[in-house]
């Protein structure tokens, strides 16, 4: 059957819809990253077996597997009632039973697997209820967790290509363009360059040939957005390429998408070959005469691969080096031909602002910053996970209400963004308002999302030091500035946290800072020293008292700081002497013990193993 | 018109003075360069034959050269060897049939006739005509090359 | 053609014309340690980044590779702004760590006021300057013998696997385009050794000189179009031949013209 007007496509749904309606409960297990990482596929293996010996009916199976990300990542394996909005947390398959039992015959919470919030230990059953929810609005994410990836009928229940027959059946080329760049959508992959002006300046050079490319290369150490899109939700890519490509004029377009994730090529294949079996994608799109072909590309594992000439470079065969050139890819790009090029987030919000326009989407977010931005939570908060928020929300609230605040309730001390090449925002910054303009301006940046949380125990030079040398490996090398200057600037970075170092090397890597950003290649050198002058501008005193002093505060560099037992605190247990793996540890039973100095090596084994915080870093 | 040279071998009385003026004419850096062109025995007593690249019309140099360092110029016909672009590879020193295009290893260059720009200094130095430099309209008997 | 002013002199160029070809023709001397004109300009040294702007941006200046940029009108070019020689200072400064040891490097980092790095001089250091002209030589030859290998400060050229490289046909281009002589090769007799590989040189039956690899006159003759009997002899011979059916060719028509 192929989908060749409007009327088809919303006949097809309702049908679709009608069936759903006789299902009275769903259970929706997730499969993103972190749940199956936490054996989420044998839970919903066992709800199949359960279901199928206990003969239930009227549960939807099928839709229950392979939800993407559901997002509360840290809470993972999830798994949701719908449509009573029930979330249960931590299911193991011994869960299974009660849960069937309890809330899918019967009405019944099981409390015991339901969120409870950390400081009042309320029980919150509904997810919209759980803070780390209420405070998120969810556009690019929007399916996941809610919709079966594999399942094109799944996606078009929910209004999946309705954006798609608009753009292609009512509206014109140049209608989609102004409808994108009034909604101001600016690219989520980092540099924030409005889309609208992207497909303009594309559309503009006379060429035979436009290409569309979708950037899911994702190298970010620690940020999984675009993975949990490719793999949870990923006809809407298809759906904002499709769209992006109407408006250029493209007949072809390229998915690059990172080497680690096979599950994203998987399930993008088979939305490709569903979307074409039905007349949505390839030959004359729901029965015009406009068509796309998409083709996947894996990435080839390099981290320098996402910058756009080097993928570029990678997806046309050649070795994914970053191109010097002053001539813009919209001009000239893939095959020297006129080339969009988004990020998977970019293109997940097209279907969006085509159905509900423009005014809808500056609705939300921020002046000059529209829409929302996805970001993974991770580092020292209470809850990690995946989120959305508008632009413009303040970092306190994603970090105490989203994330429930710093673990153990420890004091907070800076927050990450941006990627490796991002930069440290510390406690003053708390309140700006998260977008590409603010973030930018106080010397961080947006990047494709990833968000660190740190306590008081991270060291800052020692951050800067690991993000150095995180880009130092990833350096294609071609450039001088960025594979030596980053290398320098890496190796001062290890001589300041190993006491070393004297302060005018701090100005000398100021120095070489500057020229690194101004005479790098690409985007990863002119970055690159970021990690090091964001940590300078926020935590200049404690870059002085590792070189001044030779302290390390936060007693994590290892040469300035030695462990040492409270004799007070010790009651002789012996367990760290048992965790030294260098005997470096004596002590009487009952009696405090003592750490040589000459043969600690540091590892801080006997930290962990001491049950009584005896043991002092100082 | 096309100039070309023209060579009467038994006017040649093997006085080299063409070797020099190339020479002088393709100096660097005040060093005179190894001449392009060769006074060398015809194989018969005391006949001299001054040999130097044809300019073919379908020149093995260029056709041998894999980074287009020899190309025609159009305005004086000669294949014009672009030193910058010359990697040294000596293909086509080996390519070339009569042996026009050569190593200077004094200079460490791959050279070969440049008709000096369209007034070859050779032809203008020669004392007895028997290379000479100049529009031919009908083919000679002679050949001219 | 544009106009555009390069150190407070207005110059014309073809539109499109990288500065670097301009700049050059003026007699302006900018260092450019990875261009070389039988390849595409590559923007890996950077050194000759130079400072452009324009009447209409209002005071902003940019920093661009002049091999890399193209001439552009009403573009104000300055060449040795104090920004881009200490740009190019520094940038001597990370060679000089990185190549201690090389007369091109000490030359130029000489010509910048620098006898020695400020920064720590690598392990292992070598003369390798990772231009890049080697392997994008192999490259427009046909060959891709070689290439960059390793990313990052453990970049660089060696061919496939570490092992003698099967396509390479033992021309030299590589070793000759090299700036800094780094690229070892050995011709004993008729035996030349490049990149661990052993090459047979083909002997003029004349002279009994060396020519080139019998693997590179294959490659001409098969792609090229050059008649393997052309490689029999070397140019000294052939030159000697050219020199014989000359002179035959004379005694013939003085015969013919005094009879
Ligand atoms: C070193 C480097 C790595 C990058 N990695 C990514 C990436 O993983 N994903 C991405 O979408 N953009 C990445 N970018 C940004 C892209 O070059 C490009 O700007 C982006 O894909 C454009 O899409 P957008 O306008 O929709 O954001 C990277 C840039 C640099 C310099
Ligand atoms: S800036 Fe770094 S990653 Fe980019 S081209 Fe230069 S060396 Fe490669
Ligand atoms: S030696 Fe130079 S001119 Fe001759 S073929 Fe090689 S590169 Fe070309
Ligand atoms: S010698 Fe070998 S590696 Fe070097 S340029 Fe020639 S073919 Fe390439
Ligand atoms: S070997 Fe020579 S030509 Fe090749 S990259 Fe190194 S310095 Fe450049
Ligand atoms: S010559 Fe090396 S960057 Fe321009």
């Amino acid at each position: 059957m192929r989908i060749e007007s409007e009327k088809q496509l919303r006949d097809y749904r309702k049908k679709l819809a009608d069936a759903d309606k006789k299902l009275t409960k769903k259970i929706m297990v997730c499969h993103g990253p972190g749940c199956l990482a936490s054996g989420a596929e044998k839970v919903s293996e066992e709800f199949e077996k359960q279901l199928k010996r206990k003969k239930i009916t009227g549960v939807t199976v099928g839709s229950i597997k392979k939800t993407g990300c559901h997002s509360f990542c840290e809470k993972s394996p999830l798994v949701a009632i719908e449509p009573a909005q029930i979330l249960y947390t931590r299911v193991k398959v011994k869960d299974v039973a009660e849960i069937i039992e309890k809330s899918i015959k019967g009405d019944e919470i099981i409390e015991r697997l339901v969120y409870h919030d950390p400081h009042s230990n309320d029980a919150i059953p509904k997810y919209p209820d759980i803070p780390f929810y209420k405070h998120q609005t969810r556009i690019a994410l929007r399916n996941l967790g809610k919709i079966n990836a594999c399942d094109i009928d799944d996606y078009i229940r929910v209004g999946g290509y309705e954006a798609a027959a608009k753009a292609l059946l009512k509206m014109t080329p140049e209608g989609v363009i102004d409808e994108v760049t009034k909604a101001n959508l600016r690219g989520r992959g980092g540099g924030g360059f409005p889309a609208g002006r992207k497909w303009k300046s594309c559309r503009a050079v006379e060429s035979d040939v436009r290409y569309v490319v979708c950037n899911g290369d994702e190298g970010d150490p620690g940020a999984f957005m675009d993975r949990a899109i490719m793999e949870g939700d990923p006809h809407t890519v298809l759906e904002g390429m499709i769209i992006a490509a109407f408006a250029v004029g493209a007949k072809d377009g390229y998915i690059y998408v990172r080497e680690e994730y096979p599950l994203a090529v998987v399930n993008l294949q088979k939305a490709i070959e569903q979307a074409e079996a039905i007349g949505l994608l390839g030959d004359n799109i729901l029965g015009t005469d406009f068509s796309l072909h998409l083709h996947i590309n894996r990435g080839a594992g390099a981290f320098v691969c996402g910058e756009s000439s080097a993928l570029m470079l990678s997806v046309a065969g050649n070795v994914g080096e970053p191109r010097a050139k002053y001539i813009r890819s919209v001009v000239k790009g893939l095959w020297d031909k006129p080339t969009v090029l988004n990020n998977v987030e970019t293109y997940a919000n097209v279907p969006m602002i085509i159905a509900n326009g423009a005014d809808w989407f500056t609705s939300v977010g921020a002046p000059k910053n529209a829409g929302t931005k996805a970001f993974s939570l991770v580092g020292k908060v209470r809850h990690t996970g995946l989120i959305e928020v508008p632009m413009g929300t303040p970092l306190r609230t994603i970090i105490y209400d989203i994330g429930g605040g710093i673990l153990k309730d420890r004091p907070f001390k800076a927050v990450q963004t941006g990627g490796p090449s991002g930069g440290c925002l510390a406690e003053q910054h708390l309140d700006l308002s998260v977008d590409f303009d603010t973030l930018t301006k106080h010397g961080s940046m947006m990047g494709s999302g990833g968000m660190i949380v740190m306590d008081d125990r991270t060291c800052m030079v020692d951050v800067a030091k690991y993000f150095l040398s995180f880009l130092v490996s990833e350096s294609c090398g071609k450039c001088i500035p960025c594979r030596e200057g980053l290398y320098q600037l890496h190796k001062l970075a290890i001589a300041i946290s190993e006491g070393r170092a004297q302060e005018s090397d701090i100005e000398k890597m100021e120095h070489l800072s500057e020229m690194v950003v101004t005479g790098s290649l690409c985007g990863l050198g002119k970055s690159g020293p970021n990690p090091f002058l964001s940590t300078i501008a926020n935590f200049r005193d404690e870059y002085l008292t590792h070189i001044r002093d030779h302290k390390c505060s936060a007693g994590v560099c290892k040469e300035l700081i030695k462990y040492e037992i409270d004799a007070e605190k010790c009651d002789g247990c012996m367990a760290c002497i048992a965790a030294c793996a260098f005997n470096a540890i004596s002590g009487k039973k009952t009696k405090p013990h003592v750490i040589d100095q000459e043969l600690c090596t540091k590892c801080g084994a006997c930290v962990a193993a001491c049950t009584r915080e005896a043991i002092m870093v100082l | 018109m096309n100039s070309r040279f023209v060579v009467k071998p038994e006017l040649c009385i093997g006085c080299r003075t063409c070797e020099l003026a190339c020479s002088f004419a393709h100096a660097k850096n005040g060093r005179p360069g190894r001449s392009r062109i060769f006074v060398l025995g015809g194989g018969f007593k005391d006949l001299f034959v001054p040999v130097t690249c044809l300019q073919c019309e379908e020149a093995a140099c260029a056709k041998s050269c894999l980074v287009n360092a020899i190309t025609r110029n159009p305005e004086t016909g000669a294949m014009d060897l672009d030193h910058d672009k010359c990697v040294r590879c000596m293909a086509c020193i080996a390519a070339c049939p009569f042996g026009c295009s050569l190593f200077d290893e004094q200079q460490e260059l791959v050279i070969k006739c440049d008709l000096c720009g369209g007034d070859p200094a050779c032809a203008k130095f020669c004392p007895t005509k028997a290379l000479e430099y100049k529009p031919v309209t009908v083919r000679a008997l002679r050949p001219a090359i | 053609m544009v106009s555009l002013t390069i150190n407070g002199k207005v110059v014309r160029a073809e539109e499109g014309e990288y500065l670097l070809a301009v700049i050059r023709r003026m007699g302006i001397d900018v260092p450019a340690l990875c261009d070389h004109a039988a390849v595409e300009p590559y923007g890996g040294c950077r050194l000759c980044m130079v400072e452009i702007t324009k009447e209409s941006w209002d005071g902003w200046k940019n920093y661009v590779t002049a091999c890399l940029y193209p001439a552009e009108q009403d573009l104000i070019v300055n060449t040795h702004s104090e920004k881009v020689i200490e740009l190019r200072t520094s940038l001597l400064d990370l060679f000089l760590a990185r190549n201690p040891e090389t007369p091109l490097i000490q030359k130029l980092a000489a010509d910048h006021g620098l006898t020695k790095t400020s920064f720590e001089v690598v392990p292992e250091p070598n003369d390798c300057i990772l231009c890049g002209i080697c392997t994008r030589v192999c490259d427009e030859m046909g060959f891709a013998a070689i290439s960059m290998v390793n990313r990052g400060h453990g970049r660089e050229v060696a061919p496939p696997l570490n092992e003698a490289p099967p396509d390479c046909v033992g021309c030299l281009a590589c070793a000759q385009a090299c700036p800094t002589n780094y690229i070892k090769f050995e011709d004993i007799g008729t035996t030349r050794k490049i990149w661990g590989r052993e090459f047979e040189l083909l002997t003029c039956e004349k002279t009994g000189r060396p020519t080139i690899t019998r693997e590179f006159a294959a490659f001409l003759s098969k792609h090229r179009d050059i008649p393997e009997e052309y490689f029999k002899v070397n140019d000294e011979a052939h030159r000697d031949e050219l020199a014989s059916t000359m002179g035959r060719i004379t005694r013939w028509s003085v015969q013919e013209e005094t009879k």
